[in-house]
């Protein structure tokens, strides 16, 4: 579906006006920029967002469905993109793109780790965005957050905190009423610490991964996403993710 | 579908079933199903779609419109001169109770593995009678305002929960509490249009906080391919429902059952 639909439809159905009123399934990239993830990890990451963009695209079931939004956690702060375009501070504009004409950014890394205000604006935008669809009508999926870092939540001055246990009974709440789906992946060199973070966010769908697979990450959340279109059950997701997570990637020796 | 010749019904009835974009892709089957029965005074019209996450819903939806053809039918023949009004429902109710029954006794313990939605409408002489358990949605054809014809979305049934992928089926425990009747008296009535969710995003519009409504331009060119039967009608209508077009709103199996007036002699 790049490009207008092609004339296929039979002449006497050639007049039927259609809106886009798919059913929408937002997801969240929430993302570590911090500067642990300067140079190779950060261009992986970009590299493996342009090659998923793409997939997006070519998806027919997924392009018009999926809005995808971009939250970062390093040098601007905590920041939400459109696309491309990083979005000022409480900017009147929703973060979310349909996939079909979705662009990623270019990331770059540096500064401090913000994991918890930057979950806490995931969280915001899902419930925001959710509004926006009931009041025009449309209807969705249950959304899709997914956490990546490979580090520590610290304050802004880059000490390590534990204001993120303030979340805990949130998620837990919000996730018992299924407001949304959070997957919470650690990659790189995160430590014990970082992993029990992650357990203690998504006690079901956390993961510790070696290295910087992100382009298995973005096909699971595609994945995933497929199985929220088909109404799939609980055990759907965690069979996706736990072989998401025993994957060993080529490079991983 | 019966021993009956189709061309005594006063209405010409055509439909089909296809697998969806996501179901093609992985070399699945359509578990969407539609079947009807007709005779000369009485036709009876039935959707389903199976539960994708469970294994055996192709066969769910299939067993739950042939059982429905079936049961609705002896039903409304044996009670030929029902009156609309509370009478219809508790004929829709009694045929629904059979329809579980059988459906049950066939799957025994394995029921959820079948689970499956169920759309029917009866067309009767002086009433058309609707059930419907889950998602599906039926959309009438009747009367004209300022030679523009008007199509009506009968109500469906309750939503089960935020998401509308989540829905109530057949074998669901409490269905019956979820069960949704209607009788519709209207002499009006000449097209009639019954599918599953798969559909919804083509066929209806959304207003602002959700009320729902035909999409005018989709249902009128189905009720009209049917009007003036060509040998196209089948070939046009499979066409449709597989086009990138409708892919894009929802990449789900869908099904379309669709019921004309013949026109008089």
């Amino acid at each position: 579906m790049h490009s207008e639909y092609p004339p296929t439809l039979p002449a006497e159905y050639a007049d039927i006006e259609f809106e886009n009123n798919a059913q929408r399934l937002p997801l969240v990239l929430c993302l570590d920029t911090s500067s642990s993830m300067a140079g190779q990890p950060i261009q992986t990451l970009n590299n493996a967002l342009m090659e998923w963009t793409r997939e997006l695209h070519d998806d027919v079931s997924l392009s018009y469905s999926v809005e995808v939004a971009v939250v970062t956690f390093g040098g601007q702060g905590v920041a939400a993109w459109r696309g491309p375009q990083l979005l000022a501070p409480r900017a009147p504009v929703s973060p979310f793109v349909p996939a079909h004409t979705f662009r990623p950014p270019q990331l770059a890394a540096a500064g401090v780790t913000l994991m918890t205000e930057a979950l806490e604006l995931s969280m915001h935008i899902v419930a925001a965005r959710k509004a926006e669809l009931r009041a025009s009508g449309l209807q969705y999926y249950r959304p899709q957050i997914c956490l990546v870092t490979d580090g520590l939540p610290t304050d802004g001055t880059g000490h390590l905190t534990d204001s993120w246990h303030r979340l805990i009974p949130v998620l837990a709440e919000e996730q018992r009423a299924r407001r949304f789906r959070l997957y919470a992946i650690g990659v790189g060199g995160i430590t014990d610490m970082g992993e029990q973070v992650l357990q203690a966010f998504a006690p079901k769908f956390n993961a510790r991964l070696q290295g910087f697979p992100f382009r298995e990450l973005l096909q699971m959340m595609s994945a995933s996403a497929n199985a929220e279109q088909k109404g799939a059950g609980d055990e759907v997701f965690e069979k996706i993710f736990s072989q998401f997570k025993t994957q060993r990637p080529a490079w991983e020796s | 579908m019966t021993g009956v010749d189709e061309r005594e019904s006063p209405w010409r009835i055509h439909g089909m079933s296809v697998e969806g974009y996501r179901h093609r892709r992985q070399g699945l089957p359509c578990q969407d199903a539609c079947a009807y029965t007709v005779s000369a005074s009485v036709a009876v019209l039935a959707v389903a779609d199976g539960a994708g996450s469970r294994p055996r819903s192709e066969e769910g939806s299939r067993l739950a419109v042939e059982l429905a053809a079936e049961q609705f039918a002896r039903r409304s023949a044996a009670a030929a001169e029902c009156h609309p009004g509370e009478a219809v429902h508790e004929l829709l109710e009694d045929a629904f109770h059979d329809v579980s029954k059988m459906f049950l006794d066939a799957t025994g313990a394995d029921a959820p593995d079948f689970a499956t939605t169920l759309t029917v409408v009866v067309l009767a002489p002086g009433w058309l009678g609707h059930l419907t358990v889950g998602d599906g949605f039926v959309v009438l054809r009747a009367g004209a305002e300022d030679g523009e014809r008007q199509f009506h979305l009968l109500p469906q049934a309750m939503a089960a929960s935020e998401y509308s992928n989540e829905t109530v089926f057949l074998t669901s425990p409490d269905a019956a509490r979820w069960v949704h009747t209607d009788c519709v008296s209207d002499d009006g009535i000449d097209g009639v249009l019954l599918s599953t969710d798969g559909l919804v995003q083509a066929a209806l519009n959304r207003s602002g906080g959700g009320a729902l409504s035909p999409n005018t331009s989709f249902v009128d060119a189905v009720f009209r391919s049917l009007d003036t039967v060509t040998d196209n009608t089948h070939e046009g209508l499979a066409t449709l429902l597989r086009s990138d077009r409708l892919t894009a709103l929802n990449a789900d199996d869908k099904t379309l059952l669709r019921a004309v007036l013949r026109a008089r002699p």
